[in-house]
């Protein structure tokens, strides 16, 4: 998973006035790295009106539609931190992880990362991260555990 | 127990979104359904993060599980919404 996760991608002291703005920009934060083209953002947008990409412990997944697709240059993910927090539909998020896919492999990136959110301590860590390091540990430790298993 | 056993119909497997429609319908189930991938642990069908954790793609199978009333007509249900294209309903 750590290759996927450029520390360019990381941004950990983000604002944003709604959900609409914070998807935005980490989609921003994927085109920034080349991962994606511009228009992969406006399909982040169309794929959360479409359902909420919450998945819990403050944390959404903003991803594209499967229309996006061709605007993925390579599979990458991006990683904002919202310290005051995002009004999520009802939910607060405060960290959003932008996915670029062009294939199926975001499924064992998405089933890592919510075994990451499933474990209480390190679910609080990744929200409460202020340095890169913290979330390339605690992403990037898992993709050892994958290749184990 | 009553059980259904079913390949994961979505395209690009049971991850956000086909996952999503999933847990809302398993939360609305009468009773509680558990969800594994073979004899792995069995979670929480209505917990977001433990059925995206499960990693599961097209055609990975999994096994429903639910006891009580209405059990079987839950676990049919749920079933046929695993075997769907999910990601081809809409958006």
């Amino acid at each position: 998973m750590s290759e996927l996760l450029d520390v360019r991608a990381i941004k950990l002291a983000e604002k944003a006035v709604d959900r609409d703005d914070a998807i935005r920009r980490t989609g921003e934060a994927l085109v920034e790295i080349g991962a994606v083209e511009p228009g992969y953002v406006t399909t982040m947008l169309a794929r959360e009106q479409s359902i909420s990409t919450y998945v819990g412990e403050g944390v959404a997944i903003p991803h594209g539609t499967l229309g996006g697709k061709d605007l993925v240059n390579r599979d990458a993910l991006s990683v904002l931190r919202f310290p005051d927090g995002v009004d999520w539909d009802g939910e607060t998020v405060t960290v959003c992880v932008g996915i670029a896919a062009r294939g199926d492999g975001h499924v064992e990136l998405l089933a890592a990362l919510a075994e990451v959110l499933l474990d209480e301590d390190q679910a609080r860590e990744l929200r409460e991260a202020t340095e890169p390091g913290t979330v390339i540990r605690l992403l990037g430790a898992l993709k050892e555990e994958d290749s184990n298993s | 127990m009553p059980t259904r056993t079913v390949a994961v119909g979505s395209a690009s497997g049971l991850h956000a979104r086909p996952a999503k429609i999933f847990v809302e319908a398993a939360a609305k189930a009468p009773v509680k359904v558990t969800i594994r991938v073979g004899e792995k642990k069995p979670v929480p069908a209505k917990s977001m993060l433990s059925v995206l954790a499960l990693g599961a793609k097209k055609g990975t199978e999994v096994t429903l599980e639910a006891d009580g009333d209405g059990a079987d007509q839950a676990l049919d249900d749920l079933a046929a919404l695993l075997a769907r294209d999910l990601d081809a309903d809409g958006v």
